[in-house]
Formats: structure tokens, C-alpha cells, sequence
């Protein structure tokens, strides 16, 4: 009995109580992903199947508990997934390279590529800050620059540090290295042309409680100063818009780079 | 049987109570949080043993499967996502698929080749008779379960507990396989709404 390509729809039962092999459980993944209602459907299926789970439970060994609890003082976690799928909006498309290295860091099938692709970021990174600081402007207070550089070195190091990079509406190409654990990021750019007279770029965060100003990039041989930004939540996203260069309260322009977390 | 059923199972459908809980601690210890951890482990680890053992059958296989499990909801906590279901059926799933995957393993393939090759569905013990009436703990599940079409209860059972893939569902029960894919969707709909899952 060869089974047909069937109509996916149809697999939501099999799915949900694990009954599918392999290549038709993935192939049943990408079509959830595209398919709202067949998700929605998995879903409940999925609290149902819990439920028969729950049915079976019994209590036991408590050796499993103590050996379980030692492994996990000696166990890594897995950083969180990049969660670019909230990104709505025009620039759903440039997004496609951060996601591509998204996938790759959270699926583990290849575990040498997340150090790898970090230490590229912190190199990336670290350049640009050698020479900001080479070009370090009086504006900003020696101390405070101190602490900055101590954030970032924390971020590029973080156990659970992610990089995302996306070009830039208009030229360049925007990278941010996260740590979730720290709810901090540091950003950076390379390639930004030059703002009109008189405008600069602003870097901001948006999420459900509003927009933060994070602060003022000023391109120098094309590369902007890491810009570090703390206190992250969940749902927000990095904006990047041209303003006066004074700054402004709120975005007032089209973004050029919106990037979710 | 033992008290060591997870909390939340008992509870009336639409109690947000243990879910909630569960949910948060999950995410703490996706934070590095070593003690909500072991909370987590209180809330679910006999859902994940239940549940591994009823799969598995051999106590000891599944003590190491449940180690397997209880580790991976450690070191993937993080990525656990509340917008896609609650924080028990991202468990449960993890759990269902490590036992399964085991199923599968070489030495289970054999074992199980043989049986098919005997032809006696009956060799996996696997009646809903039994399940219905020995192993089922859940008053609810029981009763809802009792309430589906032989057909829809069989392919369930076999699939869930018995850790078949629908393919041998559908050999096993000699039935054709879109049929088997058919009431496994329509008899867990039925199963969703009987026990008020939302």
C-alpha cells in the first residue's frame, strides 16, 4: 500500500499524535508554517494528545531526579531561537539573510557554525570599535566609554550570544549581536551612506510598550561606533531611521531597517 | 497506582492554574534558573515517565528516556514558546518523540519486525480494552476516549501509546490508510472538544 502525496490537511491527526516518519513529518512542518488554520488546528490536537500523556503519568524513580538535576548543573543551554517570525511588514524580505543565520544557529546541525559565526561578529565588532575609538569624538565621556566597551566585550562573550545581520534600506548592512540572557544588544553597521546635511541616523527600539530612542549613529570611513542596548523585551524590535541630528522622541521617518529580536 | 500524577491533569478543563505555572517555570529555567528547574521536573516528570514507560514497556529503557527528555527540556527551555501551545504539550511532545525515536532504533525495529511478520496486532498488548480499563488514570480521558468510534479509539491508542507511525496503524488494523489518517484527525477533534481543550 504506496501512499499517495496526499493532501496535506489530512495529516494534522497523525502529526499531532507523532505517527508521522520523518521526511512526511518535515514536509507536514513546511506546510504548518505557511498554513494559519492547519497550525491552529495542530495546536489544539497537540493539548489534546498532552491530555493522553497525562493519563499515563506515574511517579518515578527518585533516582531519575537526582541524576537528572547533576546532568543539568553540567549541561549547557541552548540559546533562544531567533524569533525573526514576528518581523512583519515591507521589510520581510531583507530579512531573509538574518533568518538563513538564524536557522542555522538554533538548529544545531551544525554546532561548530554558532562560534564560528559569533567570533566573526565579535572580530566585525571589535574593528569597528578600535577604530571609533581611534576617532573618539569628545562627546562622549571617557567613563562612559569605559562601560560601554565592558557591555560589549560581556554581549560578544555572552554563552548564548546570537548574531543577526540584514542590509540596509538604502545601502549597508546592519549587525547585531544579542545575548537574551543579558537582555542586551549591540549593534553595528558598515556601508551606511552618509545622512543629508544637517540629519543622522537613530537607532531605535521598538516593542509593545512603546518605542525607546537607544541612541545617535554617526558613520565614520562607513562604519558606525557599536551601539549597545540594554534592557530588552520580550517582542521588541531594532529600528533604524534617519531624524534630525539632534535626535527626535519617536521615529518620524520611514524605517530603513526593521529587525526582529 | 501512584499519587505522583501531574497536578494539572486533575484539574477542570479551563482551570489556568498548574498550565500557567508550568509555563512560567519553564521559562525561568530557560534563564539559567536551576531551581525553577527542578520545579518543572516535580510538575512533569511523571507525565514524561508515564508516558515513556506506557510507550516503551521496559522500566528501564524508559528511566533513561526520561533522563534523555528532562535534559532536553533543560538545555531547549529557552525556546519554549507559549504562543505555540502550552508548556505540557511542548513537554509531552519532546517526550513522545524521544520514545518513539527509541521504538524505532535498530534493536526495537527487529523485535518489532518479527511480530508484524507474525501478524498478531494483538502481540502489542495494545487493546483498548486495557487501556480503557487498566492503564487509563484520567477519568476524563477514559470517558472521552470511550466515547469515539472503535475505529477513531483504535488508531489513537495504537499511534499514541503503542508509538506506531500511521503506516503500521493502518497495517496493523488492516485498514486502508487514508482511512487511518482520516479518523485519527476527526477522532482527536472529538477527543479535543469532549475534555473542553481550547
Amino acid at each position: 500500500m504506496r501512499p499517495r502525496r496526499a493532501d496535506p490537511h489530512t495529516l494534522a491527526g497523525p502529526y499531532a499524535l507523532g505517527a508521522l516518519p520523518p521526511r512526511e513529518q518535515g514536509r507536514f512542518e513546511r506546510h504548518l508554517a505557511a498554513c494559519e488554520s492547519c497550525a491552529d488546528e495542530v495546536r489544539g490536537l497537540r493539548e489534546t494528545t498532552a491530555r493522553l500523556a497525562a493519563a499515563t503519568a506515574r511517579q518515578p524513580p527518585d533516582r531519575l531526579r537526582e541524576r537528572v538535576l547533576a546532568e543539568v548543573a553540567r549541561t549547557r543551554q541552548l540559546p533562544p531561537e531567533p524569533a525573526a517570525r514576528t518581523a512583519a511588514g515591507p521589510w520581510h524580505g531583507r530579512l531573509r539573510w538574518a533568518r538563513l543565520t538564524g536557522r542555522w544557529l538554533r538548529a544545531g546541525r551544525r554546532p561548530w557554525f554558532r562560534p564560528v559565526a559569533v567570533a566573526l561578529a565579535a572580530a566585525c565588532l571589535a574593528v569597528v570599535a578600535v577604530s571609533a575609538s581611534v576617532a573618539v569624538t569628545a562627546s562622549r565621556q571617557l567613563n562612559q566609554e569605559q562601560a560601554s566597551n565592558h557591555v560589549l566585550a560581556a554581549v560578544l562573550t555572552a554563552p548564548d550570544a546570537t548574531m543577526m545581520s540584514a542590509p540596509v534600506r538604502g545601502g549597508g548592512t546592519a549587525t547585531v549581536v544579542m545575548s537574551h540572557r543579558m537582555r542586551t544588544l549591540a549593534f553595528s553597521s558598515a556601508g551606511l551612506p552618509a545622512p543629508p546635511a544637517g540629519d543622522a541616523y537613530e537607532l531605535w527600539l521598538m516593542g509593545p510598550d512603546g518605542d525607546r530612542p537607544v541612541g545617535m549613529l554617526h558613520p565614520a570611513h562607513g562604519m558606525t561606533s557599536p551601539m549597545i542596548a540594554t534592557g530588552l523585551r520580550a517582542g521588541d524590535r531594532v529600528e533604524l531611521t534617519v531624524e534630525p541630528a539632534g535626535g527626535a522622541g519617536q521615529p518620524t521617518t520611514r524605517p530603513l531597517l526593521l529587525l526582529a529580536l | 497506582m501512584t499519587d505522583g500524577h501531574s497536578r494539572w491533569v486533575s484539574r477542570p478543563p479551563g482551570d489556568p492554574g498548574g498550565a500557567d505555572d508550568l509555563g512560567a517555570l519553564v521559562r525561568r529555567a530557560g534563564r539559567g534558573d536551576e531551581a525553577a528547574f527542578d520545579a518543572v521536573y516535580e510538575q512533569i516528570a511523571p507525565t514524561v515517565y508515564g508516558l515513556v514507560l506506557r510507550v516503551l514497556r521496559d522500566p528501564a529503557q524508559a528511566e533513561e528516556v526520561a533522563q534523555e527528555v528532562m535534559l532536553e527540556i533543560w538545555r531547549t527551555a529557552s525556546r519554549f514558546d507559549p504562543a505555540r501551545g502550552s508548556a505540557q504539550a511542548w513537554v509531552t511532545t519532546i517526550a513522545h518523540r524521544r520514545a518513539v525515536d527509541r521504538v524505532r532504533s535498530a534493536q526495537a525495529a527487529l523485535r518489532r519486525d518479527d511480530q508484524a511478520a507474525a501478524g498478531q496486532p494483538e502481540a502489542t498488548g495494545d487493546t483498548v480494552a486495557d487501556v480503557v480499563e487498566a492503564r487509563l488514570e484520567g477519568e476524563r480521558v477514559r470517558r472521552c476516549l470511550g466515547s469515539l468510534t472503535e475505529l477513531q479509539r483504535e488508531s489513537i491508542v495504537l499511534a499514541y501509546y503503542g508509538g506506531y507511525s500511521y503506516r503500521e496503524v493502518s497495517d496493523l488494523l488492516g485498514t486502508a490508510l487514508g482511512t487511518v489518517k482520516t479518523r485519527m484527525r476527526d477522532g482527536l477533534i472529538r477527543l479535543r472538544d469532549c475534555l473542553g481543550v481550547t
